[in-house]
């Protein structure tokens, strides 16, 4: 039942946005539909935690602990963009960027307000489809619907931004699909080759062991470029800032925590499949590779970089880096911090954008040149809030993140991993040092004597209710939360 | 009877690997020619070519299921797609031909190296003892795929990106059926619902940037760079 309302309330949600005729009828179906889709995420959760992996419609649809909490996790940023878009978008169509006409504005709605419930469709169908055939078309379907959030906005840039992603992310699902093919047969004869259960990774993953090494070894490569290029790891990472930074701020969010989640979340579901097949060593080895090389990259860009919201997709560049880094740890701790970061990074990197988008629409600029400084006295909350958002996303202590960065290397060291180690540490503090130099002047520094921004109670309050989520939860994470998290590290793990 | 059932999948197999190859040849040709609508074409042709030989496998090997998979192959890639493509083509009144990076007879050399390549990287999937048909097919359709790739290297043009990326679909499509006589119905259904939203949505992409550009030369897109 659960399962059900899952994905039928985010598409009722998308239809009576279409049909709506007015801005406001728009803005209350997506917030009643992310509402109700946030509950029944954390009512699934906790049936999750009191009764194990639940199985509908014959292991078609299929959710343990890992399924959950990015199932909660989706659900909660789907919920608070619903909220910032409110007032991003008001503020986009006083300022006339939506087009100058009254039918056009509305169209331009609409369509967002249409597509963000699809998107979130999509990928809630990614965590909890049990066939890795139909998972894949989900994640294919969330770069479909995604392809015109980037283009919103309709400018030359857009178009350039929306054709890489899209051709780009073609590309890598069409290898993703060929290393599911590959997995495929592998598998193949365990379940008969035209049963419905013959991709079901259920069934596939009980029965790992049976697997043919020479195809799981192919079929992981292929998987690894493949979801590796949805989720942005280097060197299939160059769609991301383009995108991130042409994007509507609240579907950009998205895009790099939810989004995120969904595309780890398939190379996850193949990882233990091809762990338990081969061992740990071969998927660590490439993991490993791919998520140091991910965040090292990201390091040079960030340092010179000019533009806000770029600085922020080559962010996420690098924590995608972290959490892949992270499973190529292995082990109960390394998983456990994986799902640790996924978490705080979902909390944290929403905040920074949003307050990335509301000095955006202030100054009018994303470029670092051109805000001068002085966002902390024009803007004091949001100035003030991206202070901390910006200490939690380079994994200051005692924020969040710092914790699984911390448990990270930890698991790391205790695996021997030295050298590993000892480049992420480099290149950790490389993305400190880059992203303190620039957020530090653009907040601090002195800037034009431009008047103090009007109120915005939307987005400031979206702002102020994650900041204080961020904030508490690196003191003090809800036991069932914890628990959760657990349970999905032992889904990764085996353990 | 007047065959045996040996016979029978022998003579199947022969249609097959005929069918395979005249599904190489039009790839290799996509590589060769310069015009965008006989691109279009060469591409339905060859998506014909796919569903026939799924049905032939269907009907050898009396499995029902892949009838389904050859039906909604014709349906889609055969059909709609390959018209609303051309109707793209003639609402943007393109006249142009391809210009590719690497000039044509290279380019059918360096097709035929990837073809080679293929064959070599399927040999090291053939187990004569399991289900399944042999290399050749599989070896045509990594070929496709590699091709595909090439292809979407080698030519600038907005659409010929989209229609190599088709193409890289129906090396896949070739790949499952002759690894494992196809994926689960399900599956093939999500995929070719994926493919349809693809070519529109890369199709209204392509149109849009021709209005801004005018011109699909994707060279042009590189406004966005650090």
């Amino acid at each position: 039942m659960l399962l059900i309302a899952l994905l039928l309330i985010p598409v009722a949600t998308a239809v009576a946005s279409y049909f709506a005729r007015r801005r406001v009828e728009m803005e209350r179906a997506n917030l009643a539909g992310f509402s109700l889709v946030f509950i029944v995420a954390i009512a699934l959760a906790g049936q999750v935690l009191a009764s194990g992996a639940l199985s509908l419609a014959k292991g078609f649809f299929y959710a343990d602990a890992l399924s959950a909490l990015v199932i909660l996790l989706t659900a909660l940023v789907a919920l608070l963009c619903a909220t910032y878009s409110i007032g991003y978008l008001r503020d986009d169509q006083q300022s006339g960027e939506l087009g100058d006409e009254e039918a056009e504005q509305l169209a331009q709605l609409r369509m967002i307000y249409t597509l963000t419930p699809l998107f979130v469709f999509s990928m809630m169908f990614v965590a909890v489809a049990n066939n890795l055939g139909v998972m894949w078309a989900a994640i294919e379907a969330t770069t479909l619907v995604s392809v015109f959030m980037v283009t919103f906005y309709g400018k030359v840039t857009s178009l350039e931004a929306a054709w890489k992603y899209a051709i780009i992310g073609g590309v890598g699902l069409s290898m993703a699909l060929f290393g599911t093919l590959v997995a495929y047969y592998a598998g193949h004869g365990l379940a008969g080759s035209d049963a419905l259960a013959g991709l079901n990774w259920s069934v596939l993953a009980q029965h790992a062991e049976l697997l043919d090494k020479t195809s799981m070894r192919l079929a992981f490569v292929l998987i690894l470029m493949g979801y590796g290029t949805k989720a942005g790891l280097a060197p299939m990472h160059t769609w991301k800032p383009d995108a991130y930074s042409e994007a509507p701020v609240p579907s950009a969010a998205i895009l790099s925590s939810a989004m995120l989640n969904c595309a780890l979340y398939g190379l996850i579901r193949f990882y233990i499949l091809t762990s338990r097949c081969l061992g740990t060593e071969y998927p660590s080895r490439l993991l490993l590779l791919f998520g140091l090389l991910s965040m090292g990259i990201s390091v040079p860009f960030i340092l010179v970089q000019k533009n806000l919201r770029r600085l922020l997709a080559y962010s996420t560049i690098d924590h995608g880096g972290i959490m892949v880094t992270a499973l190529g740890v292995g082990g109960a701790l390394g998983s456990f911090g994986l799902m640790l970061h996924m978490t705080y990074h979902t909390l944290a990197k929403p905040l920074i954008f949003f307050c990335a988008g509301s000095v955006r629409q202030y100054y009018k600029t994303d470029l670092f040149d051109e805000i001068e400084g002085g966002v902390l006295r024009a803007m004091p909350l949001t100035g003030a809030v991206f202070f901390i958002a910006m200490l939690a996303i380079v994994g200051m202590p005692p924020f969040s993140l710092f914790q699984s960065e911390f448990i990270i290397v930890r698991a790391a060291l205790d695996g021997g991993h030295l050298l590993a180690v000892a480049l992420f540490v480099f290149f950790a503090t490389g993305v400190f040092a880059g992203v303190v130099l620039h957020v530090v002047r653009m907040i601090l520094g002195r800037g034009d004597e431009r008047p103090v921004a009007p109120r915005r109670p939307w987005r400031d309050g979206s702002i102020v209710a994650l900041a204080a989520a961020l904030v508490v939860i690196g003191f003090w994470i809800p036991a069932p939360l914890l628990e959760l998290t657990h349970r999905a590290a032992q889904v990764v793990s085996g353990r | 009877m007047l065959m045996r059932p040996f016979l029978d999948l022998q003579l199947g197999e022969r249609i097959i690997t005929l069918m395979a190859a005249l599904v190489l040849v039009l790839q290799i040709a996509v590589v060769a020619q310069r015009w965008i609508i006989t691109h279009i074409r060469i591409f339905a042709i060859q998506s014909f070519f796919l569903a026939a030989i799924a049905a032939t496998i269907a009907w050898f090997n009396h499995a029902p299921h892949i009838y389904a998979a050859a039906l909604l192959t014709l349906i889609v890639k055969v059909i709609l797609v390959p018209i609303f493509l051309e109707r793209l083509v003639v609402r943007m009144e393109i006249r142009e031909e391809i210009k590719p990076i690497i000039n044509v007879p290279l380019s059918v050399v360096i097709a035929g190296g990837l073809t080679l390549l293929g064959y070599v990287v399927a040999e090291s999937f053939y187990h004569p003892d399991q289900p399944g048909l042999g290399h050749n097919e599989l070896a045509v359709a990594i070929s496709l795929f590699l091709i595909g790739f090439f292809t979407m290297i080698n030519r600038r043009k907005a659409l010929t990106q989209v229609l190599a990326l088709l193409s890289l679909e129906n090396g896949l499509f070739l790949a499952a059926i002759s690894l494992t006589y196809g994926m689960p119905l399900i599956v093939e259904l999500g995929i070719l619902f994926d493919v349809l939203v693809a070519a529109m949505v890369l199709g209204i992409l392509v149109y849009r940037i021709r209005e801004t550009f005018e011109s699909m030369d994707v060279s042009r897109l590189r406004r966005l760079r650090g």
